[in-house]
């Protein structure tokens, strides 16, 4: 890699990390609210270090091609030993770039989502629950629903109205489909599906974002171990929402 | 030879190419303003024909690992490129003892000074041993850094509330193991084994050596951190993980399947924590293993590691490291858990 495909590159990843980060909120599929400050300085660093280095291969144009050349002889016999001379590899820094503008991945959905009988895991908060209120309907995170159905002893779903808010993954089962939350620890390599089964209404299409209000249903039986079926609730109404501004819980 | 002194005397002594400065313009702008064009027109007309759910899942979980790996990444090439241009090499000499085994525990311990994962921290142990520090004690390094230092061992202590000693146990193993490769690279590994990279001293500027040290190191570092993640991103969605839980409840196994979860999945240090917590089928010492695997190997770990150190070092310390890992944190892991 010639200097100037070096700061093409970085140019580009730079570029790509600030249009994510500062210009839209796209990082939000990615990564955790909390990571844009971090996410913003590198981008920083590496759009200047892109920019200083093409700035500096335009000013000396005629040298330029001169210069590229004896690099390229260079480069076959001291890969890797001379700063001003990067490695193949840096090529495949452009692939981020491309796969953020050419595929524009959106937030987890459905298909990372899929899978019946996925293991369910408690959100970390579990433990420590406000009572809720008795008359109005409380909006609650996926999350907190599961961990507080999973608390047998304590029923403090019982009777009470909430509303979730998260996307839809259809069942193979005829009676259900499920209101399903991302749930990410760090990035959305490690993000894990939080679902609740909705009963008693008709399945909008996979990947639709829903508020669904409704009330828990116990469980019939008390021995199936908690994480092996997702809780379950019947729902009273069912709201189409646009996709939220953080996709993950 | 180097090639600022070759750029600086072209342009002291006009070159033959003087009389064509206007033939050959500057390359820079024009490409640069084709390569932005076609990703414009590319993202206008092909982004909506790529919608099939399994790509976009891939490529989300590809784009994530990135972003997510990309501060930690520039954050450790700044202080290598630092290291590189501001330290005196002398200075390495001085910090860390002449002894050799006794520099291994001296550069572990040093480790749990820098915040930093994994990703920052093979270019560190690269600029360290390019400055003359023994690579054993930079192996050191390179192995307890991600793991021990401050952030990672409070991140740990938040993710497991009322579990003190998992923090606890995670310091002390991976210390340990960072430590015990250490010695043992020192002991049985060959020089021709490990390809140490050379940092040509050059002409000019701090400022100039430091940049180009820096960009030299990020998209290297960066090129392998790439194939690292797309790995680990096609595993990711073509591994179910319905087939972990079928094996929680095997002792040995479970720590065996939970360190391999690790190298698969790989998650930032800082991060790993928080997913461990969560595996709650698990035993805590098969929870052990996968935070002490976690941070020394993994997937774009490997994949670094490879790139920097050549690939004979890779597929000899990286099957070390892992062995290592496991069995000192299923020894911890019954004594202290």
């Amino acid at each position: 890699m010639s200097r100037m495909s070096q700061s093409l590159v970085l140019t580009l990843l730079g570029g790509v990390v600030l249009w994510i980060t500062a210009l839209t909120r796209s990082y939000l599929n990615y990564v955790k609210p909390g990571f844009r400050p971090f996410l913003l300085a590198a981008g920083v660093v590496v759009l200047a270090l892109g920019i200083i280095g093409l700035v500096q291969e335009w000013r000396r144009p005629y040298a330029n091609a001169h210069d590229e050349h004896v690099h390229e002889q260079r480069g076959k016999h001291a890969e890797g030993h001379d700063h001003t001379q990067a490695p193949k590899v840096g090529w495949l820094l452009s692939l981020p770039v491309f796969a953020i503008i050419l595929i524009a991945p959106p937030a987890l959905g459905a298909f990372a989502a899929r899978g019946e009988d996925a293991p369910i895991r408690p959100p970390a908060t579990a433990g420590s629950y406000v009572p809720l209120s008795g008359e109005k309907i409380t909006p609650m995170a996926v999350g907190e629903f599961i961990g507080r159905a999973w608390d047998f002893r304590k029923r403090t779903l019982t009777g009470k109205k909430v509303r979730l808010t998260g996307f839809v993954v259809r069942s193979k089962k005829k009676d259900r489909w499920y209101v399903t939350r991302m749930q990410m620890s760090c990035c959305a390599a490690d993000a894990i599906a939080l679902k609740v089964a909705v009963l008693g209404a008709a399945p909008p299409p996979d990947d639709t974002w829903v508020e669904v209000t409704g009330t828990w249903v116990p469980p019939r039986s008390r021995k199936i171990p908690n994480g092996t079926v997702p809780p379950e609730m019947t729902a009273g109404r069912v709201t189409q929402i646009p996709q939220p501004s953080e996709p993950y819980e | 030879m180097s090639d600022r002194v070759a750029v600086e005397s072209s342009t002291e002594i006009p070159p033959p190419e003087w009389g064509r400065r206007s033939a050959a313009p500057p390359a820079a702008p024009r490409l640069f303003a084709l390569l932005a064009a076609l990703l414009v027109v590319g993202r206008l007309v092909l982004t909506p024909l790529l919608t099939a759910p399994a790509l976009q899942t891939w490529a989300t979980v590809f784009v994530a690992i990135c972003v997510q790996a990309l501060p930690f990444l520039v954050f450790g090439v700044l202080l290598s490129a630092a290291i590189a241009a501001f330290v005196p090499p002398s200075f390495w000499t001085k910090a860390l003892p002449r002894n050799p085994y006794a520099a291994v525990p001296v550069a572990g311990a040093a480790g749990a000074v820098l915040p930093g994962c994994e990703c920052a921290s093979v270019p560190v142990a690269s600029g360290l041993m390019s400055r003359g520090v023994t690579p054993a004690a930079a192996l050191a390094f390179l192995l307890s850094s991600p793991a021990v230092n401050p952030v990672v061992v409070v991140a740990t202590a938040v993710a497991f509330p009322g579990q003190p000693m998992m923090a606890v146990a995670r310091f002390a193993a991976s210390l340990l193991v960072a430590v015990a490769a250490g010695w043992l690279w020192l002991r049985f590994g060959r020089s021709s084994w490990l390809r140490v990279p050379s940092r040509t001293a050059r002409g000019g500027s701090k400022w100039a050596e430091f940049r180009d040290a820096m960009r030299h190191d990020l998209l290297h570092a960066g090129g392998f951190l790439v194939i690292g993640g797309i790995t680990a991103a096609t595993l990711n969605v073509i591994v179910p993980r319905t087939w972990l839980a079928s094996v929680a409840g095997v002792p040995v196994l479970s720590a065996v399947v939970l360190a391999l979860l690790a190298v698969v999945l790989s998650i930032c240090s800082e991060a790993d924590a928080f997913v461990a917590a969560s595996l709650t089928a698990f035993s805590p010492t098969a929870k052990l293993a996968f935070l002490v695997v976690g941070p020394m190997v993994d997937l774009k770990l490997i994949a670094l590691q490879a790139g920097t150190f050549g690939r004979a070092f890779a597929m000899r310390f990286v099957p070390l490291t892992f062995l290592l890992a496991v069995m000192v944190s299923s020894a911890l892991g019954g004594v202290l858990l």
